[in-house]
């Protein structure tokens, strides 16, 4: 009796976990199919024998850690950090932000554990929170010079340094767009929201019903779409802050502000050809890769770290793709209908409340490194796939989205604002913006949404 | 005679009934765990175009996932670490709690009953809001985390007032005094009674909470989180970090991930099930 | 004999067990209320007293009332159905039909799969699979996804909570039903009584213990419901589907009122606790002493 419930439970274990693996039989030996994208992964080589940074004797042995908020960088950050160990002695560990968890979550329970990390990359609204509570002033490091124009300043002092510069558009397929009008694609051609409509329209004409992916994700309806309307004020940092602050205390009123209405027209445009119009809310992230890659849309409203998606979706690194702006009206010499929005979102603080000075100097010294060493500048390019907001970084990223958004910063086609917001802008106003996006509110709506965030903020 | 064959037939045809409806309700339960098991075998392009489809119609079908999430997560060494965890954890809570229960059952003093009350109502705690006190007290004030042993600890006390709870209710149903008056009898201590008598005729219900208590601490992901950050003794649910990135998430990995950290807790569930269906106390009570 | 050995029986039986939950449990809760009536932010060096204001703060809170009540329909509609469906499921597991033993491992199942991939499964089955199925049969029901519509979202929820509660639930109520003796139900087989008769006047009182244990953990998990639904909706359509649990970690850690969050968990706490103070008194009155 009791051999036979033996018997019975490893029958039922296996027949549980193995349901599949009964249904396919012999089908596993077919394991690698060599048309299959996600197939080789091929590394990038990192050209190691030229460096001259001058490394400091004294800090080798220090260990410092490295609080990773940007999950797809991990496994590269671990090998720069192995690298930096092999040439300095300091040995840095790159810690992840893990499921589930907010980055400035995790960096406030580790601060409330007493082992703070040594340094932490942050988003920007992240580092100004904490910045003069606990991080160390790294105004008079070296590496300021090399990044004019993208460092976040807090009353006057910097304590972050920018990883990289990020930005965001309409992705396009060249490819897909010449095949389904059948002549060639100038994205220069496209100036104006009635040029970008006529081209929407020729899609669908041709056979491309809906040409536009568009997220239905709170951060990005919140945070990528609605902050044009502050970042395209005079298109600087300063003018974003000007125009939250003029929202704050009423002196701009968002009914009579031109870019509110100028947003919600291109908004509109892209809700119209939205491939998910039917059920804008049901669209799936993962999807819109896809339908990118594989000529299902045209179009998709996102930034260059979209790349590892598409290129899961098949995307290669030869492949046409690039940025339009998001076009606010029909003025082609408008800043907003030719720039790409681009500035550094990810920056890294140092712990300057815990940590020893040692350690502090060992994690300047890696930051300097990253800036200065040619093993340093490569890797940041090359094996995280970066675009450096340091001028004197050679080295240009390979992926056509990051490559885009590089090219438009070096030849001034690419307009840096990024706004300061409070944490919960995204969350609070991505809701009112789905809403929008169901067509469940109209403009009107959204604007007293908008306005009594605001009001709340005082 | 008649009448019997007819209830006999009605009885069959009922049976058969209530087997068909479990067998539907059955396959509703099951059916997230076999996307899982489908999908886990697929490359994230499929899994998103067509989660569904038979494994048969899919091309690129491969172990591969699960190669890449053994690597990946550091499997051996994740392992070693939440069986060392769980397995701790699951038996000082269950004896722990055990006695405590007996303790509160068999004494109905102020103590027991502040306890008692205090345990059911810090169940409903949101585990939130002890989340930065918790890490402030232990790591600010006594610097205890990242270790193991903390983390056991942990586990041991936050599962305490449940496992009480369940305890306390079996041991007021289903142990009857009796046996142990008459133990006390025979001469035996109270340690010796709850061991020798109480303990044993728990049986059914230390199965359930070892499973249920053993799971939890298995899968659990928050609270290792909070305690752990040094990766060599990160646990199995901590180890998949890797495969979910800001934007994006490599399903295939995750799923493979996922069913690696869920085999051994099958097997001990298929295992324990025959302990609770061997019903030990309807033999000891006749 | 029995008084002298009190209090070694203290220290033996009961001191270890107490430690662990006071030490892990008790103290961080305590020292989060006191939190409360700081203006400590979770980063901040010092912390000032500032009396009750952060509960002033969770009045004006409109949004934490809103969801507070929708978690409120939602416990409703989760605890019965979870109870109702386990305890029969349960009931018919513990008859002796033919490969019970694999059924049961079977309803055991949603318990296994947690967090994100549990969110991400359900998310197909509602937004794709439903879809498909609206498509293929031109039923409405399922013309667009149920997360893309408050109501259907919420009942989403509540379908995905009750799959996987009842699952650990079914487990409970099976331990009580072994627990029974077979004397009873064979007893009341020969006395006559019969099908529904038999459940209510028999087997459900002697239920009672693992009825109330159910309702009770149900209650509470129900309250507290967050992982569900962070990772199935997140609170989509447009903020419609956060729970109580949801806003208050929302609050605390995304809008960063790290005060205020944690005095809407202490009410939220509170209120949980009467509600489920008020069901184990009812429950309890009615279990009978085996």
């Amino acid at each position: 009796m009791r051999k036979h419930a033996v018997k019975r439970a490893a029958v039922l274990g296996l027949a549980m976990v193995l349901t599949a693996a009964t249904l396919t039989g012999c089908r596993f030996g077919f394991a690698s199919d060599p048309d299959d994208p996600n197939e080789e992964k091929k590394e990038v080589p990192i050209d190691t024998s030229v460096d001259t940074f001058e490394y400091d004797t004294q800090l080798a042995g220090a260990e410092i850690t490295l609080l990773n908020s940007k999950a797809e960088i991990q496994v590269a950050l671990e090998k720069m950090a192995e690298v930096f160990e092999k040439k300095s002695g300091v040995h840095v560990e790159v810690m992840p932000v893990t499921e589930g968890d907010s980055p400035y979550t995790k960096v406030v329970s580790m601060y409330n554990s007493g082992t703070p990390p040594t340094m932490a990359i942050l988003d920007t609204t992240d580092v100004i929170a904490l910045a003069e509570e606990k991080a160390a002033d790294l105004s008079s490091e070296a590496w300021i010079s090399e990044a004019e124009g993208y460092l976040t300043e807090v009353n006057g002092n910097v304590y972050s340094f920018p990883l990289c510069i990020e930005g965001r558009g309409i992705i396009y397929n060249k490819s897909v767009i010449e095949k389904t009008l059948g002549s060639n694609f100038d994205p220069k051609s496209v100036a104006t929201l009635d040029d970008f409509k006529g081209l929407l329209e020729k899609l669908r004409k041709a056979g491309m019903e809906n040409p536009v992916s568009m997220a239905k994700e709170d951060w990005s309806l919140g945070a990528h779409h609605l902050q044009y309307i502050y970042e395209t004020f005079d298109g600087t940092s300063e003018g974003a802050q000007e125009a939250i602050e003029k929202i704050k205390d009423k002196t701009l009123n968002l009914e009579s502000y031109g870019r509110v209405q100028q947003f919600l027209d291109m908004f509109d445009v892209l809700k119209e050809y939205n491939v998910a119009k039917s059920d804008p809310l049901g669209a799936d992230y993962d999807e819109m890769a896809i339908d990118l890659a594989d000529g299902k849309t045209a179009f998709w409203f996102n930034g260059n770290w979209a790349w590892p998606n598409l290129s899961e979706a098949g995307a290669g690194n030869e492949d046409d793709y690039g940025f339009l702006p998001y076009f606010m009206n029909n003025n082609p010499d408008d800043f907003a209908n030719s720039r790409i929005q681009a500035s550094p979102s990810k920056q890294v603080i140092l712990d300057g409340q815990m940590a020893s000075e040692k350690e502090q100097r060992a994690a300047k010294e890696f930051m300097n490194w990253i800036v200065f060493s040619e093993i340093g500048q490569q890797m940041l390019v090359k094996t995280c796939n970066l675009i450096p907001p340091f001028t004197n970084n050679p080295y240009e990223p390979a992926d056509p989205l990051s490559r885009d958004i590089y090219e438009r910063v070096q030849s001034d086609e690419a307009f840096n604002a990024s706004a300061i917001v409070p944490n919960d802008h995204w969350s609070v106003l991505g809701a009112a913006m789905q809403k929008y996006l169901a067509n469940r509110s109209d403009r009107t709506e959204l604007i007293q949404s908008i306005d009594s965030y605001w009001e709340e903020q005082k | 005679m008649k009448q019997n064959t007819k209830g006999s037939i009605k009885k069959k045809t009922i049976s058969m009934l209530t087997t068909v409806g479990l067998i539907v309700i059955f396959a509703a339960y099951m059916f997230p765990f076999l996307m899982v098991v489908i999908n886990s075998l697929k490359q994230k392009r499929d899994i998103i175009k067509s989660p569904f489809s038979w494994l048969f119609t899919i091309k690129g079908l491969s172990f591969d996932n699960f190669a890449k999430a053994f690597t990946q997560m550091d499997f051996l060494n994740a392992f070693k670490n939440s069986v060392f965890v769980t397995v701790s954890a699951t038996l000082l809570v269950t004896l722990l709690a055990a006695m405590l229960a007996y303790y509160i059952v068999r004494h109905n003093n102020v103590i027991s009953k502040l306890t008692f009350a205090l345990m059911v109502a810090s169940m409903i705690i949101p585990f939130q809001a002890i989340m930065i006190p918790l890490v402030s007290i232990y790591g600010g004030m006594l610097n205890l985390l990242n270790h193991r042993l903390t983390l056991i600890f942990m586990h041991t006390g936050f599962s305490m007032a449940m496992s009480v709870f369940m305890f306390h209710g079996f041991i007021k149903g289903s142990v009857p005094i009796a046996l142990e008056e008459a133990a006390y009898i025979d001469g035996c201590t109270r340690s010796q009674t709850f061991f020798k008598i109480v303990f044993p005729l728990l049986k059914p219900i230390i199965s359930t909470m070892v499973i249920l208590n053993a799971l939890a601490f298995w899968n659990d992901f928050l609270l290792p989180s909070l305690v752990l950050s040094d990766k060599k003794l990160l646990t199995l649910p901590l180890s998949t970090y890797s495969f979910y990135g800001t934007y994006s998430a490599d399903y295939g990995t995750i799923m493979a991930g996922l069913l690696l950290c869920v085999i051994p807790i099958m097997i001990l569930y298929i295992v324990l099930q025959k302990q609770i269906i061997s019903g030990v106390v309807a033999g000891a009570v006749k | 004999m029995k008084r002298k050995n009190n209090g070694k029986d203290f220290c033996m039986f009961a001191l270890p067990g107490m430690f662990c939950f006071f030490a892990v449990v008790m103290v961080p809760f305590l020292y989060g209320v006191y939190l409360t009536l700081t203006d400590w932010n979770g980063v901040a060096r010092t912390k000032n007293f500032i009396g009750l204001t952060n509960f002033l703060g969770v009045i004006k809170d409109g949004q934490f009332w809103t969801s507070l009540l929708l978690t409120f329909k939602y416990v409703i509609l989760v605890v019965l159905l979870v109870n109702i469906l386990a305890f029969f499921l349960a009931y018919l597991l513990t008859r002796g039909i033919k490969g019970q033993n694999f059924f049961r491992a079977g309803f055991f199942t949603p318990n296994l799969i947690g967090g994100i991939v549990l969110g991400y499964i359900w998310q197909f089955v509602f937004s794709r699979v439903f879809v498909n199925l609206g498509e293929a049969t031109g039923w409405n029901l399922f013309g667009v996804s149920w997360l893309s519509d408050p109501t259907k979202a919420f009942i989403a929820l509540v379908v995905v909570s009750v799959w996987q509660l009842s699952g650990y639930m079914i487990l409970i109520y099976v331990a009580g039903f072994m627990g029974l003796s077979e004397d009873v139900m064979e007893a009341a087989g020969i006395d006559g009584a019969t099908g529904w008769r038999k459940m209510r006047s028999i087997v459900m009182p002697l239920m009672m213990s693992s009825v109330t244990i159910c309702l009770f953990l149900t209650l509470s998990r129900a309250f507290m419901v967050y992982d569900v639904n962070l990772s199935l909706t997140a609170g989509a359509p447009y903020g419609t589907t956060a729970m109580a649990a949801m806003h208050v970690y929302e609050k605390a850690f995304t809008s960063r009122q790290f005060g205020v969050g944690q005095a809407e968990a202490l009410i939220l706490f509170l209120i949980v606790a009467c509600v489920s103070g008020i069901q184990v008194y009812l429950t309890k009155k009615k279990e009978v002493e085996a």
